[in-house]
């Protein structure tokens, strides 16, 4: 039987790749990739947790955060376009121009 | 009149607007005027101040911000009243004398909001309002210091304004945590600073709101240890500077004391008689000495400045009206003969362009009038009976001596060690022969210098022989301020230490 | 009558202001003709003052009031009674003749104005101490006559410093601020004894101070209270007065004009310190007080014999009367400090006339020798300066105690008290004073004047004073003799009951026992003043002969360094300080305390320098630095939790 456990160790485990990710990877379409990793782990914990609960309003942010997500990313993969015109690469090393 | 305080807060303000559109040449005449007018408006505040009664007096209230009360609330009373007149005439004689060049324009509208802001703290009754003119006034000093002063002018500016900034943080949270106990006990939100001067606080609350606002006002004053960036603020600012910084600008720390600390919390206050009492003795004996080893004129007028502030601290802690009147009265005459010493070592750096003592000697020779005017700012500046010097030196010792005699005599060395550094600069510059070449062809005193310098002689002699009007206006507000402490106060010392002369019944003449 | 205490006050004002008006133009005679005038009115006001104080009684003016705040109340209030008439005419009779004497003294001086002005302030200043009705008027005065005399002995600001082998005084500026500072140390031991005064009886005025004095005796802790306040008053005096150890201004202020001298530096400012302890006499008279009263006599008595054995060797014309001064106050203290107030009074008067006759006839011969002091160089010069001569002879034998001149009648009655006190010590050793003022008063006598003539050497032509300058001296050369006729009249005259409370002395006579032995004591002190001129003529009397044997001796160097206290000071308290203070500058304020300051100031600009390294511009970097952040606040929850939940 599937329970709530086996969700938060997969909701757990997605939350790592994709921490792993926004620290380890250096393209920002791939770090944009990580955080929707990241996004989604929340989101199934959320669903499962909802469903463990019998309350909905968990499920309903879940959905809240893919409209979010999905905007964000549009908006976000547009940023990137015009960023990767501009300097002709999406490498985090070369886009270093805040040094303080 | 009823908006008259906000007149003199806001004239200055409003004319230094005006004066952007002011021809450059007319500038200097422009500022002129308009400082004197402002002093005559804070003469005739005078006049009609009603000097039989020690309350606030010509009261302005508007509410700001009701849910927090926060309120423009002004009022003058005899403390702050010839604080303000000393702001305004110290302002007019400084732009008289003058002697700045470059971008005279904005000196003259930075010293107009200057002007603005010193007023504006001296008849805040609002704590809000009181911290606003309080911070916005070290921005045009910044801005003098930092655009007009010497080659070191940066650091000083930059010293100064952080130093004094830090302080006043402190004294911010204070005022905050003042106002949220106000409202604990009372449950209504205030900054009202007659209305906290009512609430009596716990001792342990008093003290650390002492501390609080001590930090804010005494590096301010400046007291012992946090003295260190006068020197620099004082050896790189143009005259103009040093003259507004010294007779006013340090007042504000001083005053803060009275107003703030004083009627607010008097047990606090007293149990701090005795450390504010030995920083105000190393003041007095360890900048004298400073000063004394002093090579540039400047220098030493500068660490005086700090030993007479020491005077000063100890007067207010007195906790009796000689002490307190004294000490408020010697305010006064700092400011003058500080101000009139900085503005004649001005006189002579136009001419010579240096302030090095081994750079002089014999100047009496040479320019006697300066050397006569500059002999009486002396004598003022070592307390010389019948000037100035001598009225508030002395009742601030012979008020505090029934404190502790012993540490009156130690803070009486001030007269010797005074005496000391005075004359042997004096000595160095003025008397001798004269051994540098450069020196044999020095213009005395022009036309417009006199006419600065003279009404600060005046003054210094008048308010040397007829004091008496002035210290009775003074004494009824401090001796109301007195009565609210006692009034306050929780444990019997205080009571005990806080000492209230019965009114006389004599009517000045 | 109080248009005459005005007068008196005021004319030497008027005439300070009036000559200030000309201070910085060229030299005009008619400034010092108008300063004399006036103060000549000064003294006939004060003239008719004393005759109306005689015969009516004393007058009380109060002017204005000056400082007027809660408790304290302090009015500029004039009183004139027994004490401050008989000091009001001596003040103005020796002014107005040194005013007058200084038309001719410094005619070819730049600064002729200004020195009226500075002269007529002095004597102001000097009118306002002896008249004031409060001690805080005192003390203004006391402020006043401090200022003015630092202006006059730096008259000539413009010479350099010397070294002290060249001139002992180094500069006249250097002297004025060495006046000045020494002062003020006494002054504060002064403003100690007002405000000590003030706190136990609540005023200044001197009747309700002196009407307080028994009830605070008699409080608990009282004589302890009263003791304090009579010493520090007395620290003032000794500074004014020049008493040891805040002596060694005196002699240096010689560096000021002769007039200077003999007006401010012996006949008045320096006895204000005198004036003082007899002002005050029913505060040295109380019981609790008997010590502080006989060390007043016992420093007295030393500073007597200490000054003249200083004289005793000295070259320097005005100095060796500068060290007579000194001497004759040590003797005037003796007298106040044993409770002959009145004994003490007199002298002063009598001192004051001899002295600034003595010194004018110093100013006459410096004027001629052209400004050389050392009396080594001088000699015979009586041939030349007749009636200068006659002058000094005439006020030496005052100051020796000759009778029938005024210092034997003033002088022997301080010998005479010493003795009926019963303090044989003090007495032997003013006794031996008398003998050395006159051996040193004669030696300088007859190496100016008479012997021979070593001026020559020197090239130097004397010419006499001018006529009307010895003319205006000669009321200080009659006083000088008959003054000490009227010792009785004055008795009376301040000892008898005044119509103000305390406006008069307490009496003092003699014991019977005393009035038994008068003539011999006498006979003792007059065979010691007579040796002692006997001594000075058989040395110098014909010529001067110089013994090396004698001025190498370790005697003779201590006396004429002036036991070399002027170094000791300047060794143990002037250089150290100086070191002192350049170290507290430099050390401490610097080193310590600003750099304190800057040191917080660094830390913070440095932390933020040293962290500036995270801020790379890499969205990498930062998003580690966020997870780490994120773990770090994690792990802290985690934490606090557990504490919490331990302690809840």
């Amino acid at each position: 039987m599937i329970g709530l456990n086996h969700y938060l160790v997969l909701s757990g485990l997605l939350f790592a790749i994709g921490l792993v990710g926004v620290l380890r990877r250096k393209n920002l379409l791939m770090l944009f990739f990580a955080t929707e990793i990241i996004l989604n782990a929340a989101n199934v914990a959320f669903a499962a947790i909802s469903h463990y609960y019998n309350d909905l309003s968990g499920q309903m942010f879940a959905f809240f955060i893919i409209a979010v997500a999905a905007s964000e990313v549009a908006i976000g993969l547009g940023l990137l376009i015009l960023l990767y015109k501009k300097h002709g690469t999406l490498n985090l090393d070369d886009l270093a121009s805040m040094k303080g | 009149m009823n908006s008259i305080l906000s007149i003199l807060v806001f004239f200055p303000a409003l004319a230094a607007m005006l004066g952007f559109v002011v021809e450059k040449n007319s500038a200097r005449a422009y500022g002129i005027s308009i400082a004197a007018i402002e002093f005559l408006l804070s003469l005739w505040l005078w006049i009609s101040f009603d000097s039989t009664s020690g309350a606030m007096q010509f009261v302005e209230y508007i509410p700001l911000i009701k849910d927090f009360g926060i309120s423009y609330y002004l009022g003058v009373d005899g403390i702050s009243l010839f604080l303000i007149v000393m702001t305004t005439f110290m302002t007019l004689i400084g732009m008289m004398s003058l002697s700045i060049k470059t971008d005279i324009k904005n000196m003259i509208i930075t010293l107009l909001f200057l002007e603005m802001t010193m007023v504006g703290v001296f008849v805040a009754l609002d704590a809000i309002i009181f911290y606003l003119f309080w911070e916005l006034s070290l921005v045009p000093m910044l801005y003098i210091i930092g655009a007009w002063g010497g080659p070191l002018r940066v650091y000083a500016a930059i010293k100064f304004f952080l130093y004094t900034f830090a302080g006043s943080l402190i004294m911010l949270v204070g005022m905050l945590y003042m106002a949220y106990i106000f409202h604990e006990a009372s449950g209504v939100w205030t900054f009202s600073i007659t209305e906290w001067h009512r609430l009596a606080l716990p001792i342990d609350t008093q003290l650390w709101l002492f501390a609080a606002f001590f930090l804010g006002f005494a590096i301010k004053v400046p007291m012992f240890p946090f003295h260190t960036w006068l020197p620099y603020a004082h050896g790189q600012a143009p005259t103009i500077g040093s003259v507004i910084l010294a007779a006013v600008l340090l007042k504000m720390g001083t005053y803060g004391f009275v107003r703030f600390s004083l009627p607010m919390f008097p047990d606090a206050s007293v149990m701090m008689i005795l450390p504010i009492a030995i920083l105000s003795l190393i003041m007095v004996v360890y900048t004298a000495m400073i000063a004394y080893a002093q090579k540039d004129i400047k220098q030493v007028i500068a660490y005086s400045s700090v030993s007479h502030m020491g005077i000063i601290m100890l007067g207010l802690f007195a906790m009796n009206s000689i002490g307190i009147t004294g000490s408020i009265f010697q305010m006064i005459s700092h400011g003058i003969v500080s101000g009139a010493l900085f503005m004649l070592v001005g006189m002579i750096y136009d001419r010579r362009h240096t302030k090095l003592m081994s750079e002089f000697g014999g100047l009496a020779s040479v320019m006697p009038k300066f050397a006569l005017i500059f002999g009486v700012m002396l004598m003022a500046s070592v307390g010389l009976p019948l000037t100035i010097g001598f009225v508030g030196e002395f009742m601030v010792l012979m008020g505090f001596f029934i404190v502790s005699p012993f540490l009156t005599v130690i803070a009486g060395t001030s007269i010797i060690l005074g005496a000391v550094y005075m004359l042997a600069l004096f000595k160095k510059s003025f008397f001798g022969p004269v051994t540098n070449d450069e020196n044999l062809k020095l213009n005395d005193l022009t036309g417009t210098e006199i006419a600065a310098l003279v009404p600060l002689v005046i003054v210094v002699i008048w308010l040397g022989i007829a004091p008496s009007p002035m210290l009775q206006t003074i004494d009824k507000s401090v001796n109301n301020t007195l009565i609210l402490m006692s009034h306050k106060a929780q444990l019997p010392e205080t009571k005990n230490t806080i000492f209230i002369a019965p009114q006389s019944t004599k009517e000045t003449k | 009558m109080e248009k005459f205490v005005y007068i008196a006050l005021f004319a030497p004002l008027v005439s300070s202001l009036f000559a200030g008006l000309f201070a910085m133009s060229k030299p005009a005679k008619f400034v010092g003709v108008i300063a004399s005038m006036l103060l000549a009115s000064a003294f006939i006001a004060s003239s008719l003052l004393a005759y109306h104080v005689a015969t009516v009684g004393a007058v009380h003016v109060t002017l204005m009031d000056w400082i007027s705040v809660a408790n304290l109340s302090i009015p500029f209030g004039f009183i004139v009674d027994k004490i401050s008439v008989t000091m009001m005419v001596v003040v103005t009779l020796v002014s107005t003749i040194v005013h007058i004497y200084s038309i001719g003294y410094m005619d070819h001086d730049k600064s002729f104005n200004r020195f009226f002005s500075y002269l007529s302030a002095f004597v102001f200043s000097m009118l306002v101490l002896v008249m004031s009705d409060n001690f805080a008027g005192l003390f203004i005065g006391w402020e006043g006559v401090g200022v003015c005399s630092w202006l006059l002995i730096g008259f000539w600001y413009h010479k350099p410093d010397l070294t002290r082998e060249q001139n002992p005084s180094i500069s006249p500026s250097w002297a004025a601020n060495e006046a000045f500072i020494m002062n003020r140390i006494a002054d504060l031991g002064m403003l100690v004894g007002i405000m000590i005064l003030f706190w136990v009886t609540g005023s200044l005025q001197y009747d309700v101070v002196f009407a307080a004095l028994p009830s605070i005796a008699a409080s608990v802790n009282g004589s302890y209270i009263l003791v304090a306040a009579a010493i520090a008053l007395f620290i003032g005096a000794m500074g004014k007065s020049a008493q040891f150890p805040l002596h060694t201004w005196l002699t240096d202020a010689m560096e000021g004009p002769t007039p200077v001298s003999a007006l401010i530096h012996a006949a008045t400012m320096v006895t204000a310190g005198v004036f003082l302890v007899i002002r005050a006499n029913p505060l040295y008279s109380m019981e609790a007080v008997e010590g502080v009263s006989f060390f007043i006599a016992a420093l007295g008595t030393f500073v007597a014999f200490f000054a003249a054995s200083m004289a005793l060797v000295n070259r320097d014309l005005k100095r060796i009367i500068a060290f007579s001064t000194l001497s004759q106050l040590g003797y005037m203290f003796a007298a106040a400090g044993l409770g002959a107030y009145w004994i003490a009074l007199f002298h002063l008067a009598a001192h004051a006339f001899f002295k600034a006759l003595l010194f004018l006839g110093g100013g006459n011969v410096m004027h001629a020798m052209h400004d050389e002091l050392d009396i080594f160089k001088m000699g015979g010069l009586r041939k030349k300066m007749k009636w200068t001569h006659i002058y000094m002879f005439v006020s030496s034998l005052s100051l020796a105690g000759i009778p029938l001149f005024a210092g034997f009648f003033s002088k022997d009655a301080i010998i005479e008290t010493a003795f009926n006190e019963g303090t044989i010590v003090l007495w032997a050793i003013l006794v031996l004073t008398a003998g050395m003022t006159a051996f040193y008063s004669f030696r300088q006598v007859f190496l100016t004047f008479w012997g021979d003539e070593r001026y020559k050497e020197h090239g130097i032509h004397p010419h006499e004073m001018y006529k009307f300058v010895l003319i205006a001296m000669s009321p200080l050369a009659i006083l000088a003799v008959i003054a000490g006729f009227f010792q009785t009249q004055f008795q009376a005259f301040v000892t008898s009951i005044s119509t103000l409370p305390f406006g008069s002395l307490p009496n003092y006579e003699m014991s019977e026992h005393t009035h038994h032995l008068v003539w011999i004591l006498t006979a003792v002190v007059l065979t010691v003043a007579i040796s002692g001129i006997a001594l000075a003529w058989f040395k110098y009397g014909k010529k001067l002969i110089r013994s090396e044997k004698t001025e190498n001796s370790f005697i003779y160097k201590l006396l004429a360094n002036q036991y070399y206290i002027p170094q000791l000071y300047e060794a143990i308290i002037t250089k150290p300080y100086a070191e002192l203070s350049q170290v507290m500058w430099q050390k401490v304020d610097m080193k310590v305390v600003d750099a304190t300051v800057d040191f917080i100031a660094r830390v913070v600009y440095k932390s933020g320098d040293k962290s500036r390294a995270m801020q790379t511009g890499n969205l990498s970097h930062y998003l580690n630095w966020m997870g780490l952040g994120a773990v770090l606040l994690m792990v802290a929850t985690v934490i606090f939790s557990i504490i919490y939940n331990i302690n809840g």
